[in-house]
């Protein structure tokens, strides 16, 4: 644990409110979020859709939609606070240079009319001040560092010419050839066939290693955090309900949303019985949400759930939890059986390692 | 991760032992949704309203519309086809100028210009209406035909290219030489050339829609296709079929206007704006006689503008990504 | 390629022909005065009976077809009646062809000129003062008909500027005035159309990705989103001389130049058939034209358009 206070904070949000106003209501997106990325780190990010963790990501590019607007709160970064950034000239500091980002649909997030090869070396030409036959070299060895075969060949070619396999490695391609500080990965395998998922994966594993990339993950999907994360924080209606090491979050959960998260992977039902499921669906964010917003869907949930947002109860140096169960007051909970026996087989094979 | 102290402080001295116990469990509860009051119709409507010039042009063209099926029955009114004789000389009471007596002057043999005025826009609505509701019948019609049937949508298709050819200025000059002027044969010259844009367009929403996944989704848990075309394609088509009436109109005037003018249009004795310009036209040399042209000018191109606008606008907030 | 194009002419040859077809039998419906001319009135029931026979308007449909294409092979468009009597059809309407064609492209280049950058100033400044005056130019010169405008032109820019109010070949200046006339419609729905594809295309995706990775704004713009939205205007481009046809008929004649549009007003005033279908023939193979050169210039433009597979209703 101690190693981690030595680690170099990289980006800080700080009491982050993000709100959109949408048909003449006001809907709140981000409720007072904080969250600190570290040096070289990888950091998940897991919700249902419309949990905000998009908007979370978009907000620290600047890429909100135009209905959108950061309310109050810090977002940190080098001394700067992109939370104040209006203008074009501001975020181009910022975009690119410091952060990429790796978007969701390969299949549309390359220009259609562009060459693969102009549409990387256009980020080289930006972003690292090549001219030329440099710039040239560089794409290829871009190309060849994210899995392209025939490069020469390659670089001629137009996105419909690639699969959505290959187009989201070119996707990765543009976004490594910024050489950027921290790389986002809004959902990158969510578009592809399952088998290229893991091959997308260990590419990124790869050129994070190899580049010294700080990572932010955005996925849906435990089985990709597992794999790739080093921390998890984990999102619920606009709100961080729990960080931690990956292995604290998977195996010693303390919030009822992640029990109930972790309840629905598919590899911990058993035979013959009901898959769980969460009942419910997410609050209304339209209203406030008062107390925890899990609360009315949680088979835990205490009276002073519906009352007072809970605050961050810390589990460890690196593992904090937003729920009143871990008030000294709160009645014990019993977990279920599965979910016991997963944490339990988790823990052993932790200690193992 | 750093530490969130703030909130513990706070809560402390206030809660009690009752609060951490357990909530009972409320399922209906936990099933309210509501993310929004969203509809679709009202939602189009409110983005409509907002549209302030939209709106005054819709509620003008309301007044206009209105106006020239009252105006024959208004006391005071001179018959438009009627020429005037001056008390004094007996003659024709040839281009008076603006007055008391005439209110818009009087044309080249004497005939009231006022009265002329809304006779015309009334035949000119008259045709825009009339065009336009074919144009739609016919073009969804033949759309939907075109979309859904498997059968007809080649021959259906080879017709299209070649009607697509021809350059709608040639068969609308080409039908109105053949079938000699009249209300009726200008109104059919314009629909037989009208359709074909409809059609197309109605085709490939169809075809676009009808491969769309909630359709898909729709059809295979099995709702008949009746349902699948009323519920799912109609209220989408219903937004452009309502731009394309509005466009069919002012194009099916201008159309009208330029039958006019190269021979092709009503007789004089049936006043249209046409035919109320193209008076005018001839006259435009002498300075002093220009109000013939401008007054029909001015009543034509309020009438158009406002449609089109009106059209426009509606498409706009008839699409739902524009309910923001 | 090669086969594409031979492939995409022989389609349009055959269409071209349906039309040709189709144009010819409901020419036959057009009012039988049209092939008597000015000696009409002279002549009895009977007389003009024999008349119209000998002219072949009495064979049977078939033969009536079928002679029509052999001289349309040969280049025979039939004589004129009315207009200029017996001189060939033909020799009329390649007098008047350079002026109509000419002005057409003058005015297509003109309206290009203009239309496609005011488009893409307004797609930048969209919702800003000069989106809106523009979308007022659009709204006006594409509801209100030409002739209103034509005519505000004629009567007042003639006396402001003093400009000659008809046509004259050999002075340069009376054809600013019917080239800007005719530039005014295509200017309009350019800049529209431009307007609209750039609006498009800045909510694609791949402008996502572009602003996410550092571009400008500019360079957005004129590297990333500028082609694409041409493209579908490319491919109406060449069909879009066909919009100055009717624009055409009301310049030509209102300024008296001797092109094609004057010619076809002056023709369906004397009833001249033979003058009429000619020139619906050379307007209508005209679109064809227009519409292969769109549909190669798309071709040659869009990398996904794989030659000989891009067919589909537009």
């Amino acid at each position: 644990m101690g190693e981690l206070q030595t680690k170099e904070r990289v980006l800080s949000i700080q009491n982050l409110i993000i709100k959109f106003k949408l048909r003449g209501q006001v809907l709140t997106a981000i409720r007072d979020i904080s969250l600190d990325l570290y040096k070289g780190e990888c950091l998940a990010i897991v919700g249902e859709s419309g949990s905000g963790k998009s908007v979370l990501v978009k907000s620290i590019m600047g890429l909100l939609d135009k209905n959108g607007y950061i309310d109050q709160g810090q977002i940190l970064y080098q001394n700067m606070d992109l939370a104040q950034f209006t203008t074009e000239k501001d975020w181009l500091k910022i975009r690119g240079k410091e952060i990429a980002m790796v978007t969701q649909d390969p299949m549309t997030s390359l220009n259609p009319l562009k060459t693969i090869g102009k549409q990387i070396e256009e980020c080289v030409v930006l972003h690292q001040g090549l001219k030329g036959k440099s710039a040239y070299e560089e794409t290829l060895k871009l190309l060849r560092d994210v899995g392209i075969h025939d490069v020469e060949k390659r670089y001629k070619q137009y996105p419909h010419e690639f699969s959505g396999g290959m187009r989201q490695r070119i996707v990765i391609a543009i976004a490594i050839a910024c050489n950027p500080k921290i790389l986002i990965c809004d959902e990158p395998t969510t578009a592809l066939d399952v088998t290229i998922q893991a091959q997308i994966l260990q590419l990124l594993t790869n050129l994070q290693k190899k580049y010294g990339l700080t990572t932010i993950f955005i996925t849906h999907d435990l089985g990709v955090v597992a794999k790739v994360a080093d921390c998890i924080a984990v999102m619920y209606a606009g709100d961080i309900i729990e960080v931690g090491k990956t292995e604290e979050v998977f195996f010693d959960g303390k919030h009822p949303y992640t029990w109930a998260l972790i309840s629905s992977l598919p590899q911990l039902g058993t035979k013959g019985d009901q898959l769980y499921s969460i009942k419910g669906t997410p609050p209304n964010l339209f209203k406030e949400v008062k107390g925890d917003a899990f609360a009315p869907r949680n088979q835990f949930a205490l009276e002073i759930d519906f009352v007072e947002r809970p605050p961050f109860f810390k589990v460890s140096e690196t593992h904090y939890a937003r729920t009143w169960l871990l008030d000294p007051r709160a009645p014990k909970v019993e977990l279920p059986k599965a979910l016991q026996a997963f944490f339990e087989e988790g823990r052993r094979l932790a200690n193992e390692k | 991760m750093g530490i969130y102290t703030k909130e513990i402080s706070n809560i402390s001295d206030k809660s009690s032992e009752q609060l951490f116990q357990f909530a009972v469990s409320d399922d209906h509860q936990a099933e309210e949704t509501a993310y929004s009051n969203y509809s679709y119709w009202q939602s189009t409507w409110k983005s409509f309203l907002k549209n302030r010039v939209a709106v005054f042009l819709l509620a003008l063209v309301l007044i206009i519309v209105f106006f020239t099926l009252l105006q024959p029955y208004l006391p005071g009114q001179k018959s438009p086809t009627e020429i005037y004789l001056d008390e004094q000389t007996g003659s024709q009471a040839r281009n008076i100028a603006p007055g008391s007596e005439f209110w818009f002057g009087t044309n080249s043999i004497g005939q009231d210009l006022w009265s002329r005025i809304w006779a015309g826009t009334r035949t000119s609505l008259l045709i825009g209406f009339v065009v336009a509701l074919v144009e739609v019948v016919v073009g969804i019609a033949i759309g939907a035909m075109w979309g859904f049937s498997r059968k007809l949508e080649a021959p259906i298709t080879q017709v299209y290219y070649i009607v697509e050819n021809i350059p709608t200025t040639i068969v609308l000059i080409l039908m109105s030489y053949i079938l000699r002027p009249s209300i009726s044969t200008i109104i059919i010259a314009m629909c037989i050339t009208g359709w074909v844009e409809m059609a197309r367009f109605i085709r490939n929403q169809i075809v676009i829609l009808r491969d769309r996944e909630y359709n898909l989704a729709s059809k295979c848990l099995g709702t008949p296709s009746y349902r699948i075309i009323l519920k799912n394609l109609l209220p989408y088509l219903i937004s452009i079929i309502m731009l394309r009436m509005s466009l069919a109109i002012p194009f099916a005037i201008g159309s009208e206007v330029f039958l006019t003018y190269i021979g092709l249009g009503l007789p004089v004795s049936e006043p249209s704006l046409g035919n109320l310009i193209n008076e005018g036209r001839v006259l435009m040399m002498s300075p002093d006689l220009r109000y013939q042209l401008f007054f029909p000018s001015i009543v034509l191109s309020v009438i158009t503008i406002a449609f089109y606008i009106i059209g426009n606008a509606f498409a706009d907030a008839a699409d739902p990504k524009n309910h923001v | 390629m090669l086969k594409y194009i031979g492939k995409r002419l022989l389609q349009s040859v055959f269409t071209l022909f349906v039309i040709v077809t189709i144009v010819f039998l409901l020419l036959r419906l057009m009012p039988e005065e049209g092939y008597l001319g000015a000696a009409a009135d002279k002549m009895s029931p009977e007389q003009q009976e024999i008349y119209l026979t000998n002219l072949g308007l009495r064979d049977p449909i078939l033969v009536q077809l079928g002679n029509f294409y052999t001289n349309l092979i040969s280049g025979d468009f039939g004589k004129s009646i009315t207009y200029r009597q017996d001189v060939p059809v033909l020799d009329i309407i390649a007098d008047k062809f350079m002026y109509s064609v000419s002005f057409g492209l003058g005015a297509v280049a003109l309206s290009l000129i203009i239309g496609v950058p005011l488009g893409i100033l307004m797609a930048q400044m969209k919702g800003r003062w000069l989106d809106r005056l523009g979308t007022g130019y659009i709204v006006f010169v594409v509801a209100v008909p030409a002739m209103v405008y034509y005519l505000i032109i004629q009567m007042y820019i003639t006396e402001i500027f003093d400009l000659p109010m008809l046509f004259d070949e050999y002075d340069p200046i009376s054809w600013v005035l019917p080239l800007i006339s005719l530039a005014l419609a295509p200017t309009a729905s350019y800049a529209m159309w431009m307007r609209r594809y750039m609006v498009d295309e800045l909510n694609r995706d791949y402008i996502k990705l572009a602003r996410a990775k550092g571009v400008k704004e500019r360079t957005l713009m004129f590297k990333h989103v500028l082609r694409n939205a041409f493209i579908p205007l490319a491919q109406y481009l060449p069909a879009t001389i066909l919009f100055t046809i009717a624009g055409s008929i009301y310049v030509e004649s209102l300024y008296s130049i001797p092109g094609m549009g004057g010619l076809l007003v002056d023709a369906i005033q004397r009833q001249d058939n033979n003058v009429v279908q000619g020139l619906v023939l050379v307007f209508s193979s005209l679109g064809i034209i227009g519409l292969i050169l769109g549909d190669l210039a798309m071709a040659l433009v869009d990398p996904r358009i794989k030659l000989g597979k891009g067919e589909s209703v537009r």
